[in-house]
């Protein structure tokens, strides 16, 4: 597995991957169509990794490589995962991800405007379109589309911030914590997006600070423990028990 | 209470308020002072707001970005000074104004380039980079600028001019599609979208694939360029080089755009506001000073104005609504 | 070592504004040693006084957060300046320092409460409030005040030279009185941190509305610093010293988002602007090379600061 290249298979590939000084490095490979799951204590490393797949945080060692459409793209920085078709989706909705006295629309549309220009000027026509499919898709209950995106629930809010990253069609969706205040009821609505997302071929990484999220969603379990990974769970071996263990550094 | 909170609550409600202000204004001089809305009074009044929305234009962008440009008025002096002396040393006019352009848009790029980098208060930078400006253009003219504007620039500008069948000179109606350009860039532009992203929070910016460096040295490059331009329009609109021209403009600006709507932490106003807060601004002047009043109670009059209109429409949130 | 990396490790200890202190007293008694000179120390402190004044008046909003600032303190000082001599001193007669102290005070807490009003119960941005009573009290100055006029009462002259160091003093001791009380903590946590300040059951909005009280206050003492310097009423000084004193403080560390800093910092970026002044005059340029060095040198100061933050912050 270690020795396939990112092309070969098309998806994010992470070789020798130092994420913090000392610790010892992580080789991975997340491929099309999987949903693998980030869990640990706070500070053990999975965000420090999930930011650094993202191309936020500067590794202190190997690489993260992106094979995508014929060709393979390393990652250095979060403009160039972007390009190469990373999104990331913010953990903290407030600090880093609405901008508050935008429209909902144009928090939709801030990562991808020039898909929508004419000339120079973005058509509110196209703008509108782009963003129904996504509201269709992800449900998002917003009346009116020009009204503050404060206006809207929490769900709602992470919906329209969803939809952002997904309007880049990704090849990779990183996801900080998906479901951080969000109602039970929209919960199982990204749930349903998430696996859907999957099945069509997209490979999603998910942080998450609750577990029964990642049993529910996840065939593979990355636990992180001194920013190393402590256990890789997947299949039959995937019990709350087993996670928790990992965690704490027990053996399963 | 409330029922004003939700009226004054979109920004488009607090610039049809600012208009209205203008309105009654103006409607308040008409009945006080006779030949307030006389033709030459209306024309003047035209030309001075007119002079007033080019300076303000890039404090509604920078502004709206969530920064603040206090080297506006030494730009200003600089362009008014510099254009003068070139012009009056024999140089071709469209060069000098090549010239003070491209160096205001390097004024300005540093601006927001040292700001923003290191992330300093953009407050002290311009105003040190202000001050930088106006001693080398003291420096330079030995503190007695000379030479005058072309005919063309002050026929522009002229309070008595006409720009085709229009009574108003050519500024009024360059200013209309001025405006009209500045408002398409701002509402329906990527750049535009980025900076009100930008303003309303920097810390979500980069991630949405805004660069704030890149943003801000353009915007600053572009507040010092439109300062530059004002510059050269009181040129003509003096008939003499005067380094101090935009003293005035430091706090006008600043209260044209706040009266507008915009919100000084950024995210939020727009140009329509800030023209608006230059009607307002243009209106209380020239009615105080029509009552017969001193320019130093004209002043006080003019900061009890902004501190009313502000109270009625730009109040922030309470910090216990923000968390 | 260089001499650059020891100044900037210096700096980390003690404080850019410090190392620019040593740095400029320096270069000044060598330049000029006749003018700093044991003897003329007290002459210079009283030079100093106002901005140093000033630059104290505006640091406790600035230390209060979320975008406070005070820009009216200058217009303040020049109000306080009209007001004692032209109002009390020539035209009611009245030259008792018990009533032209307490009487300035009292004008500075008026005006720094208006602001407070405005900026924390009203809450308008404290930039906008602030412009506001600096255009009134400009005006209103000017109007009281048209052209300037003298004399000061003598006993407020006598405060120029080294007794200036009293009201300096005065206003030392008023705000080390202040950090002793915990209204000091809640300011600084406002500052820091509103939102969590607010639901550690601190109220933010009184700790702010005092915030500015104080400012105005030491606003007043500020304004009778300078009365003291000019030795007569100007109505055309006082607001040229706002953005300067704003330069100041934050030229000596305080951040101009709150919560971080103090009041010798402000001090000490104040007595830095002055010693700059001073040095820039020694070598008897033209005012407008005066102009230009002082400009870039602000800038300059202010990155160097930052980047000196930053290399501490990496540190970490």
């Amino acid at each position: 597995m270690a020795d396939r290249t990112a092309l070969d298979f098309g998806g994010l590939a992470v070789r020798e991957l130092v994420i913090a000084p000392g610790a010892s490095p992580i080789t991975q490979a997340i491929a099309p169509g999987e949903i693998v799951g980030l869990a640990g204590l706070d500070g053990h490393g999975q965000e420090l990794f999930l930011k650094m797949l993202a191309g936020l945080e500067p590794p202190h060692g190997g690489s993260i490589e992106l094979g995508a459409s014929g060709v393979s793209r390393k990652i250095t920085g979060f403009r160039k995962a972007v390009a190469s078709g990373i999104a990331y989706l913010p953990r903290d909705r407030r600090a880093n991800g609405i901008f508050p006295t935008q429209s909902v629309l144009d928090n939709f549309a801030v990562s991808t405007l020039s898909r929508d220009t004419r000339l120079g000027l973005i058509s509110p026509a196209a703008r509108k379109a782009r963003y129904d499919i996504y509201r269709e898709k992800l449900s998002i209950a917003a009346p009116r589309p020009d009204a503050p995106i404060t206006t809207l629930s929490g769900g709602n809010q992470q919906k329209v911030l969803l939809a952002r990253a997904l309007a880049l069609e990704p090849a990779i969706l990183l996801l900080n914590d998906p479901t951080r205040g969000v109602d039970v009821a929209t919960r199982h609505v990204l749930y349903d997006v998430f696996r859907g997302l999957a099945a069509d071929g997209m490979g999603l990484v998910i942080l998450s600070s609750e577990i029964e999220e990642i049993l529910l969603l996840c065939q593979r379990v990355l636990v992180f423990r001194e920013n190393e990974i402590a256990a890789e769970i997947a299949g039959d071996t995937l019990t709350t028990d087993g996670v928790i263990s990992a965690m704490f550094g027990r053996a399963a | 209470m409330v029922l004003r909170r939700n009226l004054f609550a979109t920004t488009n409600a607090r610039v049809v308020g600012a208009f209205c202000v203008a309105a009654l204004l103006h409607l308040a001089g008409t009945v006080l002072i006779p030949g307030y809305s006389a033709p030459f009074a209306i024309r003047a009044m035209l030309v001075l707001a007119s002079l007033l929305a080019v300076a303000s234009i890039g404090q509604t962008l920078v502004v709206i970005m969530g920064g603040i440009d206090l080297s506006i008025p030494f730009v200003i002096g600089f362009a008014n000074v510099v254009a003068a002396q070139l012009y009056g040393d024999g140089w071709n006019f469209v060069l000098v104004c090549g010239l003070v352009g491209m160096l205001a848009l390097f004024i300005g790029g540093l601006n927001g380039l040292i700001s923003r980098s290191l992330d300093i208060q953009p407050l002290i930078v311009t105003l040190g980079v202000g001050m930088v400006v106006q001693g080398l253009v003291l420096l330079w003219t030995a503190g007695f600028p000379s030479g005058s504007a072309p005919q063309a620039v002050s026929s522009f500008v002229s309070i008595g001019g006409s720009a085709g069948p229009l009574p108003v000179p050519w500024l009024v109606p360059s200013l209309v599609v001025l405006a009209a350009l500045v408002v398409l860039v701002l509402e329906r532009t990527p750049y535009g979208r980025r900076l009100y992203a930008l303003g309303s929070n920097p810390g979500a910016a980069p991630l949405a694939l805004i660069d704030p460096v890149r943003m801000w040295v353009i915007t600053y490059a572009a507040s010092a360029f439109f300062a530059a331009v004002a510059g050269v329009l009181l040129l003509g609109f003096t008939g003499s080089a005067y380094g101090d021209v935009g003293q005035p403009y430091l706090f006008q600006t600043i209260a044209a755009v706040v009266v507008g709507g915009a919100a000084l932490v950024g995210g939020r106003g727009s140009y329509l506001g800030t023209i608006a807060g230059v009607l307002v601004l243009t209106e209380i002047n020239t009615l105080l000073i029509g009552l017969g009043f001193q320019p130093a109670a004209v002043q006080a009059a003019l900061g009890f104005v902004i501190v009313l209109l502000v109270s009625l429409y730009g109040r922030e949130r309470h910090v216990s609504t923000t968390i | 070592m260089s001499p650059v990396a020891r100044l900037l490790s210096l700096g980390r200890n003690f404080g850019f504004a410090v190392v620019l202190l040593v740095v400029l007293l320096a270069v000044n008694l060598i330049l000029s040693p006749g003018r700093f000179q044991p003897g003329s120390w007290g002459a210079l402190v009283g030079l100093a006084a106002p901005l140093v004044g000033a630059a104290i008046a505006s640091t406790p909003v600035i230390l209060a957060g979320r975008g406070g600032i005070d820009i009216s303190v200058g217009p303040l000082m020049g109000f306080v300046n009209a007001f004692a001599i032209q109002l009390l001193f020539l035209g009611a007669g009245i030259s008792s320092p018990l009533v032209l102290v307490p009487a300035a005070l009292l004008v500075g807490a008026l005006v720094g409460a208006a602001n407070g009003f405005l900026a924390t119960i009203v809450r308008i941005q404290p930039i906008v409030a602030t412009l506001g009573t600096y255009l009134i009290l400009t005006g209103v100055t000017l109007t009281i005040l048209p052209a300037p006029i003298g004399p000061a009462p003598a006993w407020l002259k006598a405060l120029s030279g080294p007794l200036s160091m009293l009201p300096l003093a005065l206003m030392c001791i008023a705000w080390w009185l202040v950090r002793r009380t915990p209204y000091y903590d809640q300011l600084m946590a406002v500052g820091s941190d509103d939102r969590a300040a607010y639901t550690a059951g601190v109220d933010v909005t009184r700790v702010r509305f005092i915030a500015y009280v104080m400012t105005g206050v030491l606003g007043g003492c500020a304004g009778l610093m300078l009365t003291a310097l000019i030795g007569s009423a100007d109505p055309n000084i006082g607001p040229t010293y706002t953005l300067i004193a704003i330069a100041a403080v934050a030229l000596g560390g305080v951040s101009l988002v709150g919560g971080r800093g103090g009041v010798a910092g402000a001090a000490i970026g104040a007595i830095d602007i002055f010693l700059l002044q001073s040095v820039l005059t020694t070598f008897n340029v033209s005012t407008f090379v005066l102009q230009i060095a002082y400009g870039a040198i602000l800038v300059l100061a202010v990155m160097l600061t930052a980047l000196q933050e930053r290399l501490a912050m990496g540190r970490r």
